[in-house]
């Protein structure tokens, strides 16, 4: 890995936000692209933090400062790669469910989703299933990606599989689930296509999911 | 045969106080494990896990502690039988039943809860917030405690009885002026009840099998997430949505 890329990468991993606008700047002069820039600083930074977090070595004020610190770069970045061209991947909805009003968890999926090329359409948070299956057919979604952060609310996407079903969209869209209290298990059990364990994860499965259809 | 096996309370911290008057009338030894596990349930499991594992002689093990986070997730009883408020976390068992928390659940999903134990170890915006300033300028600081808890909109402080609600008023309401001034929470009391902490301690250990508040997990078995999971939300179409 290029040493403007590694200090991007600890940067990213220790949330140094101021040092990101300088960094990035270096890292493009030094003739490193955009996508390259996003694909081997910012998201393995991230995937560190991701990591560090569920196993208890980071919490939430640290990984708000790395997240904030690739939002930084992903500022400076995104115009570059909409100038030279490159498509987007698909398009995801994503949303935080029902009653239940966190949406760290699903900001960090958007922006790492960003990262890896996809449009996003962010509805919030405390969303209904029927505010779902509504955007998902409206935006012709490739992906809907729900977050929860609660034992108490995270039935509320079995609900939203339920209502894409009735409504005959759930063949045309793959749902991601994730959050704190979100297993494999659980996304198996209520027909979710795909769970993420962190952001990183959930933005590469994405990838895959679109790949794979 | 349980009511022969000795009996054990493995509990959090937060309920010690609860816990501690029925201890004496159900000759149970407790366990009080340090605050705040919950926050890395991995860590949480492995330390539960590893208390239960520590007791050799068969036992009837009662877990004070709620689903909390997914931290009581796939425990192993072993040798044991564990007895568990089919909780999902210490509120619940604070204001006495799952219905009492899914009625002020419902009321206000951004409500941010206090107790007596999360004002003791310092778990609440306040301290949060004092601990940041300490170690990040105060810009990041204050961006960070705002990214946590500017969806809340009501602080409420949950006691058993209004005996504790004296002992923690003039605590809580230092924190509910910082959060009211930040954010504009409002800030409520609520007394709940002991009778869940009463139950879990005198009656719980003896039962033969699972009821509307506790679990109980035979030798053998394991601590699973859909076992928190009361009728209302277990509708059916829960197996059968598996494609």
């Amino acid at each position: 890995m290029s040493d403007a890329l590694l200090q991007l990468r600890n940067a990213v991993i220790d949330g140094r936000v101021k040092e990101l606008e300088a960094l990035t700047s270096a890292a493009l002069s030094a003739g490193l692209t955009p996508k390259e820039i996003l694909d081997n600083g910012l998201v393995q930074g991230m995937q560190v933090v991701g990591s560090e977090f569920k196993e208890g070595k980071k919490f939430v004020p640290e990984v708000l400062f790395s997240a904030r610190a690739m939002q930084v770069s992903l500022n400076i970045l995104k115009p570059l790669l909409a100038q030279t061209g490159t498509k987007m991947v698909g398009k995801v909805v994503i949303g935080t469910v029902k009653g239940d009003l966190h949406d760290i968890g699903k900001n960090l999926v958007g922006m790492m989703m960003e990262g890896a090329g996809f449009e996003v359409v962010d509805l919030g948070r405390d969303v209904a299933p029927e505010k779902f299956v509504e955007v998902v057919r409206r935006e012709n979604a490739d992906i809907l990606a729900l977050s929860a952060l609660l034992t108490t609310t995270m039935r509320a996407m079995d609900q939203t599989i339920k209502m894409l079903k009735e409504a005959n969209v759930r063949d045309a869209v793959k749902v991601m689930v994730g959050g704190a209290p979100v297993t494999a298990d659980f996304a198996l059990k209520i027909g979710a296509d795909s769970y993420g364990s962190t952001a990183a994860d959930a933005a590469e499965i994405a990838k895959k999911l679109i790949h794979a259809s | 045969m349980q009511a022969e096996k000795p009996r054990a309370i493995i509990a959090c911290r937060v309920l010690q106080s609860l816990i501690e008057p029925y201890l004496l009338q159900a000759l149970t030894a407790a366990t009080f494990m340090e605050y705040g596990l919950h926050r890395t349930p991995a860590l949480m499991r492995e330390a539960l896990q590893e208390r239960i594992d520590r007791i050799k002689q068969p036992s009837v093990i009662v877990l004070g502690y709620g689903l909390c986070g997914n931290g009581l997730v796939d425990l192993k009883a072993g040798i044991h039988t564990l007895v568990v408020p089919r909780a999902h976390d210490c509120i619940t068992i604070f204001l006495g039943s799952h219905e009492r928390y899914m009625e002020e659940f419902s009321s206000n999903p951004g409500t941010y809860y206090l107790t007596k134990g999360w004002l003791e170890s310092g778990s609440h915006p306040l301290r949060e917030y004092q601990d940041l300033v300490e170690k990040y300028d105060r810009e990041a600081a204050e961006w960070v405690i705002d990214e946590q808890y500017r969806n809340y909109s009501r602080l409420v402080l949950v006691v058993p009885d209004t005996g504790e609600l004296a002992v923690c008023r003039d605590q809580a309401c230092k924190v509910a002026q910082f959060c009211a001034a930040r954010w504009g929470f409002r800030y409520e009391e609520r007394v709940g009840s002991d009778k869940f902490v009463k139950e879990l301690v005198t009656s719980a250990p003896w039962l033969q099998e699972s009821t509307h508040d506790f679990l109980v997990i035979p030798p053998g078995g394991e601590i699973k997430q859909e076992m928190f999971w009361h009728e209302q939300s277990r509708e059916k179409g829960w197996e059968g949505t598996a494609r």
